[in-house]
């Protein structure tokens, strides 16, 4: 864990913490977690990990949509995640604001969080109040009802949101406009908390509507981890969720993106801005899209950008002096398509023309002596001993199997992963790397960003 | 549907019994090196955290702001026979967490280890506190990397308005230095210096060790000598004398072109031991530190829409314990959240609180403590708050305790103690509209 200094630029969902690393085991054949799952009859599915450390439990449902199913080309963003605000905001049984204050009166902490796939409502409480946890959030699945003079307050709150997160920030600013020329004919490429000049146009009818249209037991996911049975849960899932009526689900629209003919640069200069900083993002498959491609890649994020010792850092900042920090994170928990992003802060004195050509010099290189054998050995194990770490928490593991769930992935993907890192082979890895990463490959039409201080200042220059 | 709900919500729900979570050993080594420990071998993960007491950023020299940081930046950059490459590599490949961090106050780190790589573990830590190298390569490298990191601070306003408070509130006291140092003052940090603050700031007078996970007490008993026992008898000490308050009313802004203005507010807060400080703490709780539900979060959110988030918290350093309000608001808005900051601490020095917001306050401060207590990392933390605190092994059960005995009375005199708008400094970063600054800075102090 080392000297990540900059820029853990929040690709995931919105609210959502620190997210356990992918899972795995000692023996790669072992399941990670020891989950169970079994689904009721209208078609909730349920798991169950439990974890009897502490007399507690993280109680998480999981919605398989996110801001990418709001309709399109209405001009209006943001409702999805408007919605999960007004989650909040009451049913009959349980007033305005009540939800959180009762959760808090019991001894417990909730939030909720919305992405482009999914969105998730979780408490995490003492194993006693789950039963009335329960019986809470399947209440707001059909009950939700605010009064009206709720409404136009958070919508204020949200549009702050948006303030403090992004509008403040020039950094996140940027990355969302990268993101939204990568994924350009996608609704990936729209922020979740919705475009500034669009939320204003959010109404609680249009959150209604999407409430009604997707949020049901068969398009949802409901995970409890900790100090609970699959007994007790078989008892209490049939009890607060087994009533609720199941709803025809629509499909997920997730477009491909069209190949773009050519790679595209921006350059932002801001007043507020006194580090230059090198961003890049590539388009590649996700977990679900390409299971045999997103393992490969896996590993090869973790080869050359798994630590201080990796590739990246050791030749970039170590031996070439060219940056101070240097990073590569693959997103693959997409429905749809997933990204590779490069973060890079050149060293003093180096302009980001030249961070580029170092990092293209250092991928042509790896291209062409391909992965050493070594080197994927270790990145495996490194990947693998990883999930002995991730049993080490409650709200973690509920956390990684959502995520791979709501996306349209399997417990087995989850529970059998360091099986499955552990078949990837160097040539798999060298493969990927030449598909996705090659700076020579036409295919490859990254969008690369060069954040930077006003042009007045001669100093600092692309 | 509603008829389930209601029924349960009438339940009022009383607390599950508290069984004793923390199973606490101390453990002494031969040389006399003593720990906490949590045994639990569920998990093949073993957790240590430890502080050097009084060694953080405090003692850092003016001109040389920043040496604590970029020392917790380098120990884990090579030491003995290891390389700074082969040194990671080490930690990379075994998926060890060794890291090293400070605080005005302290100087600490954690080592996280999978139990089949514990002798590993261990031996680079010793490494790490005996033998550092502090190559010149290294330690310019981290440097570089804090540079950029400052630099890139100063386009968020969180960073720049915590920065701001620092150095209004603690004028003319070591606190208002910058722990991660300036631009001026990284580039005059020497492997001399780094090598003199551990031989006289790492030492075991001033060590505290807690561990939590898959380790037996015998086996750490043996590990704490080999780790720490050949670490320096004493420390320097330097007298350093308590935060002075400034007792007129402040508010201070860092003009900013940002369409939000984040708001920092502080109060001088109060000390662990201070027979009122579990007033304090519910009165804390149920004015801003739950976040929803608190009286803050209710009028300035939830009613107006004016904001994000509001939150209160208690802080406490060696020389000084802060009650701090922090939120961010349209710069339109800035006036009018302040107004209704002042509005609720008024509020709260004048009515009782309700009987239903203490208990609701004291089922959550008590009954959220396990929450916080499921991973190996967390167990350790906590027990190393408590030693560092000089709090019983019963900690939990003793603020239990505590907690249940707060009354009306006690809170409504702990807010009127606590909460003097005549002592309230109040920073702003962003473009306020309708605030009247007493003082304006236009460059952030210690940053340079």
């Amino acid at each position: 864990m080392k000297k990540t200094f900059l820029l853990c630029a929040s690709l995931m969902a919105l609210s959502a913490s620190a997210y356990a690393q992918a899972p795995a085991t000692e023996k790669a054949t072992e399941k990670v977690f020891n989950a169970e799952t079994f689904t009721l009859a209208n078609g909730l599915q349920v798991v169950v990990v439990p974890n009897h450390r502490a007399p507690v439990v993280t109680h998480m449902l999981w919605y398989k949509v996110g801001s990418a199913d709001e309709p399109q080309g209405d001009g209006i963003s943001g409702e999805a995640h408007f919605l999960e605000h007004m989650m909040f905001k009451g049913t009959k049984a349980i007033g305005p604001g009540k939800f959180s204050r009762l959760v808090r009166s019991m001894g417990g902490n909730d939030n909720a969080f919305t992405s482009w796939d999914y969105t998730a409502y979780y408490q995490s409480i003492a194993k006693e109040r789950l039963p009335i946890v329960m019986a809470m959030e399947a209440d707001r699945m059909i009950n939700i009802a605010p009064p009206e003079k709720e409404i136009a307050p958070e919508h204020q709150v949200v549009i702050e949101e948006r303030r403090q997160r992004t509008d403040n920030d020039p950094k996140a600013l940027f990355s969302e406009q990268i993101r939204s020329i990568l994924y350009n004919t996608s609704p990936y490429g729209i922020p979740i908390i919705g475009w500034k000049e669009e939320m204003p146009k959010i109404t609680w009818d249009l959150a209604k509507n999407y409430h009604d249209k997707w949020y049901a037991p068969n398009n949802a996911i409901l995970i409890v981890s900790g100090d609970v049975t699959l007994d007790e849960m078989k008892t209490y899932a049939e009890k607060y969720y087994g009533f609720l009526p199941k709803k025809e689900i629509g499909n997920h629209t997730r477009p491909d993106v069209p190949k773009p003919a050519a790679p595209v640069t921006l350059e932002f200069h801001d007043k507020a801005v006194q580090q230059p900083v090198f961003m890049r993002a590539a388009l590649a498959p996700s977990f679900v899209q390409n299971k045999a491609d997103s393992y490969a890649l896996q590993v090869l994020q973790n080869v050359i950008s798994g630590g201080a010792s990796t590739r990246l850092y050791q030749s970039l900042v170590v031996k070439q002096k060219v940056a101070v920090d240097i990073d590569m994170n693959y997103d693959d928990s997409n429905r749809g398509q997933g990204s590779i992003w490069i973060y890079g802060t050149p060293a003093e004195g180096i302009s980001l023309k030249k961070l580029e050509t170092a990092i293209d010099t250092e991928f042509r290189a790896m291209i062409k002596n391909g992965i050493p054998d070594e080197d994927v050995a270790k990145a495996k194990e490194r990947l693998i001993d990883g999930a002995l770490y991730a049993r080490d928490s409650v709200t973690g593991p509920a956390m990684t199997i959502g995520q791979v769930l709501a996306s349209g992935g399997t417990l087995d993907d989850v529970e059998y992963w360091p099986a499955r890192i552990s078949e990837v082979t160097p040539q798999e890895v060298t493969r990927v790397l030449q598909k996705y990463l090659d700076p020579d490959q036409p295919e490859y039409q990254p969008v690369t960003g060069y954040m930077l201080p006003p042009v007045t200042k001669k100093d600092v220059k692309p | 549907m509603k008829k389930i709900l209601l029924a349960l919500t009438i339940l009022v729900f009383s607390n599950p019994a508290q069984a004793t979570i923390l199973d606490i050993k101390e453990v002494t080594s031969k040389s006399g090196i003593k720990a906490w420990l949590v045994e639990d071998h569920t998990i093949p993960v073993i957790s240590v955290k430890y502080l050097f007491s009084g060694s953080g950023a405090i003692n850092d020299a003016p001109e040389k702001q920043g040496l604590a940081r970029i020392l917790s930046n380098t120990l884990d950059e090579g030491a003995g026979e290891y390389t700074s490459e082969q040194f990671q590599s080490i930690l990379d490949n075994k998926s060890i967490s060794l890291s090293f961090s400070t605080g005005r106050d302290d100087f600490g780190g954690s080592l996280k280890t999978l139990s089949k790589n514990k002798d590993q573990a261990f031996l680079l830590l010793n490494l790490a506190l005996t033998k550092p190298r502090f190559d010149q390569e290294a330690v310019n490298r981290m440097i570089a990397a804090n540079l950029t990191r400052i630099r890139s601070d100063m386009t968020d306003p969180d960073w720049m308005v915590a920065r701001l408070l620092n150095s209004v509130v603690y004028k003319g006291h070591p606190y208002e230095m910058n722990s991660g140092g300036t631009l001026s003052s990284l580039p005059k940090i020497t492997p001399d210096d780094l090598r003199s603050k551990v031989k006289n700031s790492l030492t075991r007078d001033r060590l505290i060790i807690s561990v939590a996970g898959d380790i037996s007490e015998a086996e750490l008993a043996l590990l704490l000598d080999k780790v720490f026992g050949t670490l320096p008898a004493k420390a320097e000490t330097k007298n350093i004398g308590a935060v002075k308050f400034a007792d007129a009313p402040s508010t201070v802004l860092l003009k900013q072109p940002i369409p939000q203005t984040i708001i920092q507010a502080s109060l001088p807060g109060i000390r662990m031991d201070d027979p009122d400080y579990f007033a304090a703490d519910i009165m804390n709780f149920i004015l801003g530190s739950s976040g929803f539900g608190s009286r803050l979060t209710e009028v300035i959110r939830e009613q107006n829409g004016l904001t994000y988030g509001i939150y209160t918290s208690m802080d406490m350093m060696d020389h000084a314990a802060l009650f701090t309000l922090s939120t961010s608001t349209e710069n339109n808005s800035a006036a009018k959240v302040i107004d209704l900051t002042r509005k609720e601490f008024e509020r709260i020095k004048a009515e009782d609180v309700s009987a239903e917001e203490i208990k609701d306050a004291q089922s959550y401060l008590i009954g959220s403590t396990p929450l916080s207590l499921t991973s190996t990392d967390q167990i350790a933390g906590m027990m190393l708050a408590f030693q560092r605190y000089n709090l019983p092994k019963n900690y939990l059960d003793v603020r239990e305790t505590a907690l249940r005995k707060v009354t009306a009375q006690d809170i409504k005199r702990v807010a009127q103690r606590l909460l003097d708008l005549q002592k309230l400094t109040i920073v702003l970063v962003g473009d306020p509209k309708g605030v009247t600054p007493t003082e304006t800075v236009t460059d952030l102090p210690n940053v340079k």
